[in-house]
């Protein structure tokens, strides 16, 4: 783990995925080899040279050729001037920091993978890591809502992991856009709508899940509702972790600091801490 | 790397902004080198408006039709538009009468002389037309104006600051006019970044970055009540430099 | 243990000689009566009955602005060390000194702050003992602080009675062998004591964030920074870039930052978690008095009294605290 010193990466491949969404590979040097040692859920440090420096979820597989799989949407000060940047352009790298999904309980359990938006970033890493060992686990639902069929991101890998039998799919979108023809893998509902009518073992299910917080209170519901105990949903959530190592004091959540004890949580660590869970 | 094309002018304004500029003497050949100064009738023989820029840096309010003329023009050529100064901004001291009557105004000013150019309220540049990025001040620092210009190469628009002109005067040492005082410093309402440079020099601050996003300014005007400073007196000042102070 | 008497004729001289070990960093009154650490160049006489300074010493160990790297297409991010001369900072009362041990825990450590250590391990701490004032809440009882220097003064009749605490201050006091007598002399008692270490049980019971007074402080606070930027031991950084006229370099800066803006719990896209001012004073109390994160359960509220003395509306984290100890009985 580097903590302090931003290591050498490069921009190698660009997918833009949306109007203001992108897939950014990114490879690395032989001296960043935590590349490969990350945990799903963990977050690094990316710099900008001549910008800044960002907290960015990992969204992709460890690999052991160093590269690194970052999806980013661009709203933000780094993330604006980084649509611009190019391939072979360099970027710095801290990290992996923060604690990740506890992928070593998920073992023998059913996994319910529930995003919202840009939250399919870290749970698409949590599932290509379920992927990797299959045979590990029970059943694996993708539970995955966005605004609008065009914000769908890796849908077709999504769409494939579902063809060839290894996950469950259940996909949604608020509304349609003109003209659109509606799609028989996709309902038109808000996320914890697909919920309602699902059957799972609560005490062989674990779930994870990431999206913007103002959806959390609901899903948590939801799940709840569907007999998941609070210490099986985990939850990622976002504050700003400008350091990484918590120092810097901006990511509190009560007297947990997002960066170290988070951004992955159980509800029951979360039960009682103001500020939480919006 | 391509140079950046900049078109650089003043609206109703006093080029102060400009200047600051254009005093970065050191920086200026290095400037030259990434940016071609497409634009700017202040540091050149006026130029017509020719192609796209990268980026309009516009100073001072809009009060005449041929400004507001120029300012739709610079912002449909230009990827950014960005305001620099209190009177891009906020309006600042032209923007001063705006609660009285303009042909009042140009009376007073300039008697019955018909000679004189029609104009309107001063308006800050973002009731016009969308501003993406702004740097305050009359002037801004010379630094911030070079930290502007080294972002645009580097892709970046400024980040917004928000604190108020006292945390720099408290990292400074100075003691506190206000409370120490008892004079009429506007320093925790106003938008800092100049390194509390009044009230470095025993004045007090006169507010000329504009408001701050949070100012709370119930509770100064209490504080400001409890010196012997009433509500006109605030306003008065505060509105010198932002005529939208309000409660 | 054994002491040394220092008198006050001899201090000059004391002063004299310290100033062979490195430069020396102290209270001075200035002629408009503010109380700033300073150089204490030859000549100037620093204030030691001085009650409390504008900024702490915080500020010779945490810069309020500070060059972290800088980037250049060769090397990358590169660490910028400046090579920092030895200082040694002069007359630190108890909260002071507290409020630097807290520094360390939060930026020394195992795995230093670089600059923070940087610093640190060039800066030498003499302590000096001080009677409380009205916006002071260290309790009056035996302190541990002192030994938190390399040498304590306690202010006595005449003098100084000297203790020494570390190797650096043996080193020093080795060569004041003409200037201090050495004689068993009882240490005084410290009137003071880090406020934090005993805080009342029911203090650090959980917050009940719901009271409506945490809504009336808020209101009345101006955000001006004054609490945390005067705060020993306040060390919330934001770290900004900027990028060179050259078109590839950049530098990036560490500010000192304050939780009762809205910027502090921004990201990006502008959702804010702190969102009203009561929340961040929730925030900022939790933080005072209970820590978090590694530092959880371990108060940083020194009780220097600068955030009541400074704020401009005489707003404290002493106010929050018998607040909520009254609504805790």
């Amino acid at each position: 783990m580097n903590n302090i010193q931003p290591l050498r990466g490069e921009i190698s491949i660009i997918t833009r995925m949306t109007a203001d969404t992108t897939l950014f590979t990114l490879s690395t040097k032989p001296e960043y080899e935590v590349a490969s040692s990350f945990l799903p859920g963990q977050f690094l440090e990316l710099s900008l040279p001549g910008v800044g420096e960002i907290p960015v979820s990992y969204c992709g597989f460890p690999s052991n050729n160093g590269t690194i799989e970052l999806c980013i949407r661009h709203i933000g000060h780094v993330t604006n001037a980084i649509k611009s940047s190019a391939k072979g352009d360099y970027v710095g790298l801290r990290g992996p920091f923060g604690r990740g999904f506890p992928i070593d309980t998920y073992g023998g359990m059913d996994m319910l993978l529930v995003a919202g938006g840009l939250g399919i970033a870290p749970i698409r890493s949590l599932l290509l890591n379920l992927l990797f060992v299959r045979k590990r686990y029970g059943r694996i639902r993708v539970v995955y809502a966005a605004r609008a069929s065009r914000l769908l991101l890796f849908l077709d890998e999504l769409l494939d992991f579902k063809k060839n039998g290894i996950i469950e799919l259940l996909l949604a979108v608020d509304s349609l856009a003109v003209g659109e023809k509606k799609n028989p893998d996709c309902r038109i509902a808000l996320l914890p709508a697909l919920f309602e009518e699902m059957k799972i073992e609560p005490e062989k299910t674990f779930t994870a899940v990431c999206g913007p917080s103002v959806v959390y209170p609901r899903i948590i519901t939801s799940l709840q509702n569907l007999g998941v105990s609070d210490d099986r949903i985990h939850i990622s959530l976002e504050r700003r972790m400008k350091c990484g190592i918590g120092r810097c004091g901006h990511c509190a959540i009560g007297e947990y600091l997002c960066c170290l004890d988070g951004p992955v949580f159980s509800v029951a660590e979360l039960s009682g801490v103001e500020g939480g869970i919006a | 790397m391509k140079k950046l094309r900049l078109a650089i002018t003043g609206m109703t304004a006093c080029s102060g902004c400009q200047l600051s500029l254009l005093n970065c003497e050191n920086e200026l050949p290095d400037l030259l080198e990434k940016f071609d100064f497409s634009f700017f009738p202040l540091a050149s023989s006026p130029l017509d408006l020719i192609g796209e820029y990268d980026a309009s840096i516009v100073e001072g309010c809009v009060s005449m039709p041929h400004e507001k003329k120029l300012l739709l023009e610079l912002r449909n050529r230009s990827r950014y538009l960005i305001a620099v100064g209190t009177c891009a901004v906020f309006g600042g001291v032209a923007a001063l009468k705006n609660d009285e009557e303009r042909e009042v105004l140009r009376k007073q000013v300039y008697g019955s002389s018909s000679i004189v150019e029609s104009t309107f309220r001063p308006l800050p540049l973002n009731n016009l037309v969308q501003v993406d990025a702004s740097i305050t001040g009359c002037p801004p620092e010379k630094m911030e104006l070079l930290r502007l210009l080294g972002g645009l190469l580097a892709g970046a628009l400024p980040v917004d600051s928000d604190y108020p002109v006292c945390t720099e005067c408290r990292i400074r040492e100075n003691i506190c006019l206000l409370t120490e005082r008892g004079e009429l410093c506007l320093g925790m309402l106003v938008s800092g970044g100049c390194h509390a440079r009044c009230p470095s020099m025993a004045v007090p601050c006169e507010g000329c970055r504009g408001p701050l996003p949070e100012a709370n300014l119930r509770e100064a005007l209490r504080i400001y009540a409890e010196k012997g400073f009433d509500r006109e007196t605030v306003f008065a000042r505060l509105r010198r430099f932002c005529p939208e102070w309000r409660l | 243990m054994l002491t040394r008497f220092i008198s006050d004729q001899n201090l000059p001289d004391f002063m004299q000689k310290l100033r062979k070990f490195g430069g020396i960093e102290g209270p001075l009154r200035g002629e408009d009566g503010g109380v700033r650490f300073g150089n204490l160049s030859d000549g100037t006489t620093p204030d030691i009955h001085a009650i409390r300074t504008l900024l702490p010493a915080k500020k010779y160990l945490f810069a309020p602005e500070e060059r972290l790297f800088n980037y250049t297409l060769q090397e990358g991010y590169k660490i910028l060390l400046e090579d920092i001369s030895p200082v040694t900072l002069f007359a630190l009362h108890p909260c002071e000194l507290a409020g630097i041990n807290y520094l360390d825990r939060l930026l020394g450590g195992d795995a230093p702050d670089p600059h923070y250590a940087a610093r640190r391990s060039q800066i030498t701490l003499i302590g000096i003992s001080c009677l409380p004032d009205e916006f002071c809440s260290c309790h009056i009882s035996p302190s541990p602080l002192q030994a938190l220097s390399d040498i304590f003064m306690n202010i006595v009749e005449g003098g100084f009675v000297v203790t020494v605490y570390s190797s650096r201050g043996k080193e020093i006091m080795e060569d004041m062998k003409d200037l201090a007598e050495e004689r068993e002399l009882p240490v005084p008692q410290d009137a003071r004591r880090f406020f934090g270490v005993s805080l009342p049980l029911n203090v650090m019971s959980e917050i009940d964030t719901g009271l409506p007074e945490w809504q009336k402080l808020a209101d009345r606070c101006l955000g001006c920074g004054a609490c945390s930027l005067c705060c020993p031991t306040c060390a919330c950084f934001n770290i900004l870039e900027f990028a060179g006229l050259d078109g590839v370099s950049s530098e990036r800066i560490r500010y000192w930052d304050n939780c009762l803006f809205k910027s502090h719990s921004m990201v990006a896209g502008g959702a804010v978690f702190n969102k009203g001012r009561a929340e961040r004073f929730i925030y900022r109390y939790r933080h005072k008095q209970r820590g978090f994160g590694p530092l959880r359960g371990v108060p940083s509220c020194v009780g220097c009294g600068r955030c009541r003395a400074f704020c401009p509306i005489g707003l404290d984290l002493r106010v929050l605290t018998e607040l909520l100890e009254r609504s805790a009985v």
